[in-house]
């Protein structure tokens, strides 16, 4: 089977030339590593746009298939793929929403993070975070002696933006390679580890690993590893 | 002690259930606030003395300045509870409109002080129009799909000539078995007059 | 609180678990005709009656509960094969690597929508549930090893149902261990800057203590 972690080399492979290229199992994709990462990743935009066009067209053929009447056992069987697809959609561009909610003011004045969303939510965290910080003007920051009214400052003493919440990059996250790696730079692991006699670690091929996001950061990025 | 009502603030926040939201506390919140306008005139009238007295005020190292220092930190530090207090909130009231929706049902909004509902209401339209953007409705669907149908056995003589939501009627008779739409099965499993069948 | 929320972020419930369980491919024996499906997620059938033919776990489940197929248990899922795996995980205190991933969602999602299609169900089902137990155990074992020197830990052949238990208690307990046994780098001014959120991290201390 597919997944069957036995000969993990070999049934990785017939997966991959199964089922890898469906636009769904990059969605799966793109979902897991999403929900995964404590940090905003690149917004899928071709991706994206590939699924909601299969998605409508999806929605118009069960639409004619239903009026048709005659299989409704096809029917609902299309329904529910539908569905399946509906909800990976949903929840990849809820979980992004909820990123942005939380760390608005970080994301905005991070180019590297700022780039990495769709122009819709450009828009959104604009706005949003014009109307959390208006809100935290109007409730605390106007009541304030005059030095000490800033949002991203403690006060006006402070040298950088020091009132800023940012995602903990060194949060523990798990992780799958799809390829053997080597030289991976561990993030300020002590000096004398016993564990693993050089700072630089490999992983074998499909083998989880739990392992500080930081170090792995690029190869998430590069599209090496997948989260889980 | 300096900071203590701000802490107390926070602390009431930290205590409560996860997720949950207690009644702006606007008394210990405007405390707060007053502390913060007597640090900064204390800390005014000690930087006034310490120039009155000729002395440079960046290098001057004297009681006056660290009297000023501790004005100044337990004014930074009051401020971060009040921004903590808030922003936290805020980080509640809008993951509302997940677990909610853009309606509020009054005992929530009660809890709420002006700004907040204000907050609210300006994040839900900026939610709607985003999703407007996509073309994706984000409130539905919270949890994976099932199967929109389930088996269900009659456990009761419910009859026949029942109209689902497809159209069709159907006949319940006691003990016959069922492939339904979960919505149009589940009035009669909360009444005990079907059961869902599994395996 | 706002640390503490990541984990809900990257936690996977048990609903997205069976989600993404649904999609392996099992065999199954159609009893009614019908032409090819063309779904998003891939193309499956044609079905004729008698003859095999692969499809997703959700689609398997569908068509069984109308009455249009019987389903093949993967060959894991016997009684010979699991007594086998039972028995080397009790012998090493290394995880098998003979069940899939996601053996505990696939054999639940079948223990409840194709009892009939699993032969000697009831000793299958307290053979996975026995495996499950000793599995969970040497799960346990192995985190009790766990030391400040930990800074990435592989972890061979644990399942998806393992891996969401044990999550959030390896990924605190390393990001403790993290923190404290590094002393060195609080002074560290580069790290001043990529510290904790600051307007919500007025009881970050609070959190080392426990």
């Amino acid at each position: 089977m597919a997944s069957s972690s036995g000969a993990e080399g070999e049934s990785l492979d017939d997966y991959d030339s199964l089922i890898a290229t469906t636009d769904v199992e990059l969605l799966k994709r793109a979902w897991r590593n999403e929900k995964a990462a404590p940090e905003i990743l690149r917004f899928e935009s071709h991706l994206i746009s590939r699924v909601k066009e299969q998605i409508q067209l999806m929605e118009e053929t069960v639409e004619e298939k239903s009026s048709g009447g005659n299989d409704p056992l096809s029917v609902s069987l299309y329904q529910m793929d539908l569905d399946r697809t509906l909800f990976l959609l949903r929840s990849y561009l809820r979980i992004r929403i909820q990123k942005i909610e939380k760390y608005m003011f970080h994301i905005l004045k991070t180019e590297e993070l700022w780039n990495r969303l769709s122009k819709d939510e450009k828009d959104f965290a604009r706005t949003c975070s014009s109307d959390l910080n208006q809100h935290l003007e109007e409730t605390v920051l106007s009541k304030l002696p005059e030095n000490y009214q800033s949002v991203l400052k403690q006060s006006i003493i402070s040298e950088e933006d020091d009132m800023v919440p940012e995602p903990q990059l060194d949060t523990f996250v798990l992780c799958r390679s799809k390829e053997y790696l080597t030289g991976i730079q561990l993030e300020d692991g002590p000096a004398d580890d016993r564990q693993f006699s050089s700072k630089l670690f490999e992983m074998e091929r499909g083998v989880l690993h739990f392992i500080c996001y930081k170090s792995i950061k690029a190869l998430v990025e590069s599209g090496k590893l997948d989260l889980l | 002690m300096y900071g203590r009502t701000a802490c107390q603030l926070v602390k009431e926040f930290a205590s409560g259930d996860k997720g949950q939201l207690v009644s702006f506390n606007s008394d210990l919140f405007q405390q707060v606030v007053a502390e913060c306008s007597q640090h900064h005139l204390e800390l005014q009238s000690l930087i006034r003395k310490i120039q009155e007295e000729g002395l440079d005020i960046q290098t001057a190292r004297n009681a006056d300045h660290y009297g000023a220092l501790i004005h100044h930190l337990a004014l930074v530090r009051n401020k971060r509870c009040l921004m903590a207090y808030v922003f936290n909130r805020a980080e509640i009231i809008r993951n509302l409109l997940w677990k909610i929706g853009h309606v509020l049902p009054q005992e929530i909004e009660e809890k709420l002080c002006h700004t907040e509902e204000e907050h609210f209401k300006k994040h839900s339209t900026a939610l709607k129009s985003y999703m407007s953007k996509v073309m994706v409705d984000l409130t539905v669907d919270m949890v994976p799909p099932k199967d929109p149908y389930i088996k269900v056995r009659v456990l009761d003589d419910i009859g026949d000539g029942i109209l689902l939501s497809d159209d069709k009627t159907a006949n319940f008779a006691c003990h016959s078995m069922h492939l339904l739409k979960r919505t149009d099965a589940e009035q009669f499993i909360s009444r005990g007059q079907m059961e869902e069948l599994t395996g | 609180m706002a640390g503490q929320s990541n984990h809900e972020l990257s936690l996977f419930s048990a609903e997205e678990l069976e989600f993404i369980a649904e999609d392996e491919i099992v065999d199954i024996v159609p009893n009614l005709k019908m032409g090819p499906l063309n779904f998003i997620s891939g193309d499956f059938g044609p079905f004729t009656p008698q003859i095999v033919t692969q499809v997703p776990l959700w689609l398997a489940i569908a068509l069984k509960k109308r009455g249009k197929c019987s389903i093949r248990p993967p060959l894991w899922m016997s009684v010979e094969k699991l007594s086998q795996v039972l028995e080397a995980e009790r012998d090493s205190q290394e995880m098998s690597d003979q069940l899939p991933f996601h053996y505990v969602e696939i054999s639940r999602l079948l223990f409840d929508h194709a009892r009939d299609n699993i032969p000697d169900v009831y000793m299958v089902r307290s053979l996975i549930e026995d495996i499950r137990n000793v599995r969970f155990h040497k799960v346990e074992t192995d985190l009790e090893a766990f030391n400040g020197r930990t800074i990435a830990v592989k972890i061979k052949n644990l399942s998806a149902m393992e891996v969401n238990i044990v999550r959030p208690f390896i990924g605190r307990a390393l990001q403790a261990f993290y923190k404290h046994d590094s002393p060195e780098l609080i002074p560290d001014p580069e790290r001043v800057s990529d510290r904790r959120p600051q307007v919500v991290n007025n009881a970050p201390r609070r959190q080392l203590r426990r």
